[in-house]
C-alpha cells in the first residue's frame, strides 16, 4: 500500500472512529426512536426541574 | 424515579423524562406540545389552564418539601425581619411565592414589605451565599445545599404556615388525555407507586437519593440524601390525589396576589379520574439490582 493510500484509509478510519462515537455519546436514541413512531404509539415526554 | 425503576426492573419505560432548569420553559414546551406531561408548580399550571392553554393537572409531585432559607448568621431571625428584605422566589406563579405571603400576613407585615426576585431554583444557593438575596423560597433540595454548605438556616418549613402544603403538579396536555388515557393511568400509578415506596421509609429514601442524584438531577446524592432522610417528613410522597380544599386555597391566595385574574373552578383545572384510579395500588417491590413486581 502507498503512503498515501495510508493516509487515506486512516484518515477514513479516524472519520469512522468519531462518527461512531459521535452517534453513541451525543444522540439521545429514545428520542430520535420515539419521533419515528406513529402518534398513538409515541412514549410521553415528561417534563421536571431537579426540584422536590 | 419510576423511571428508573420501571426501567431497570420491568425492563421497560412507558414515557421519557426530560431534564429542565425552570418552569418558564416547561411551560412553553407544554404549549408547543414538545412535552405532553410535566411536573410544574400548581398555580403555574392553574394561570396557564384560566389563559385557555389545554392542560389538566392529573397528580401531586408530593407534599411539604419548600422552605424559606435565610443566611445562618444573619440577622434574620424571624418572618417579620423579612420586611425590607430580598426574597429569591422561583416564580410568581408559585406556591413558593404564596407561601411567604400568606406567612407574612399572618405575622402582620404587608407583602409589598418584601421585594421577590423570581429566580432559576439552581441560582439561589449561590446568590444567597454571595449576600445577592436575603432569603429565598424555594423547594428541596435548595434548602438542603444551603443548609450543607453551612450558610444557610431555614427559616421555616412551609407546612408550618400551611399544613398539607403543594408544590409541584403533574399536568398532562387535554389531547394526551383524550387519546390515551390508558398511557395517562400508566404514569399516574407508576409516581402512585414510586410515592408509596420512598415513604416506607429510609433506606428506600437512601437508596433513591443515590439513582436520582445520579442519574437524573445530577446533583451530589449526599445532597438528596440530606433532603430525603434528615427528616423524612420535610417531603412526603403520599397523599398525592388532587383535593378541592387544597385548590381552593391556592386559588384564593392567587386572586389575592394578582396572580389569577378569575375564579377558575376546580373541575375546570383538574382531572381526578387517574387519581381515583390509583386507590388501593401497592409500593413497587423494587431492591436494588433486583426485580419487581
Amino acid at each position: 500500500m502507498t503512503t498515501g493510500k495510508r493516509i487515506a484509509a486512516a484518515a477514513a478510519g479516524w472519520v469512522a472512529l468519531v462518527s461512531g462515537a459521535h452517534l453513541a455519546l451525543n444522540v439521545d436514541w429514545s428520542v430520535a426512536l420515539n419521533d419515528r413512531q406513529p402518534l398513538d404509539k409515541r412514549k410521553f415526554y415528561v417534563a421536571y426541574i431537579p426540584v422536590t | 424515579m419510576t423511571d428508573y425503576i420501571a426501567r431497570h426492573s420491568l425492563g421497560e419505560n412507558s414515557f421519557i423524562p426530560r431534564k429542565f432548569q425552570g418552569f418558564p420553559e416547561i411551560k412553553e414546551a407544554l404549549i408547543g406540545n414538545r412535552m405532553q406531561a410535566g411536573f410544574m408548580v400548581a398555580p403555574m399550571a392553574m394561570a396557564l389552564r384560566a389563559q385557555g392553554v389545554p392542560i389538566k393537572i392529573v397528580y401531586l409531585g408530593h407534599r411539604s418539601g419548600s422552605a424559606v432559607v435565610v443566611q445562618k448568621d444573619g440577622p434574620i431571625r424571624g418572618v417579620r425581619d423579612l420586611a425590607g428584605r430580598t426574597v429569591a422566589i422561583p416564580s410568581r406563579f408559585s406556591d413558593e411565592y404564596l407561601i411567604v405571603r400568606r406567612a407574612l400576613k399572618r405575622e402582620g407585615v404587608p407583602a409589598e414589605a418584601v421585594r421577590f426576585l423570581e429566580m432559576a431554583p439552581p441560582d439561589v444557593v449561590g446568590a444567597l451565599a454571595a449576600g445577592a438575596i436575603d432569603a429565598f423560597s424555594m423547594g428541596e433540595p435548595f434548602p438542603s445545599q444551603s443548609e450543607m454548605m453551612g450558610f444557610g438556616r431555614i427559616l421555616f418549613p412551609a407546612q408550618r404556615y400551611w399544613p398539607d402544603y403543594m408544590s409541584c403538579v403533574l399536568v398532562v396536555r387535554e389531547d394526551a388525555i383524550d387519546r390515551r388515557p390508558a398511557a395517562v393511568q400508566t404514569l399516574v400509578d407508576g409516581i402512585a407507586r414510586s410515592g408509596l415506596w420512598l415513604d416506607e421509609g429510609k433506606p428506600h429514601r437512601e437508596h433513591a437519593a443515590d439513582f436520582v442524584g445520579r442519574y437524573y438531577f445530577n446533583q451530589p446524592p449526599e445532597l438528596l440524601r440530606w433532603a430525603l432522610t434528615k427528616d423524612l417528613q420535610r417531603v412526603i410522597y403520599t397523599r398525592l390525589s388532587p383535593r378541592k380544599a387544597d385548590f381552593d386555597l391556592v386559588r384564593d391566595l392567587m386572586l389575592e396576589a394578582g396572580t389569577l385574574d378569575r375564579p377558575v373552578q376546580f373541575e375546570e383545572y383538574v382531572d381526578v379520574r387517574f387519581a381515583e384510579g390509583t386507590v388501593g395500588l401497592t409500593p413497587w417491590d423494587f431492591e436494588a439490582g433486583g426485580r419487581t413486581r
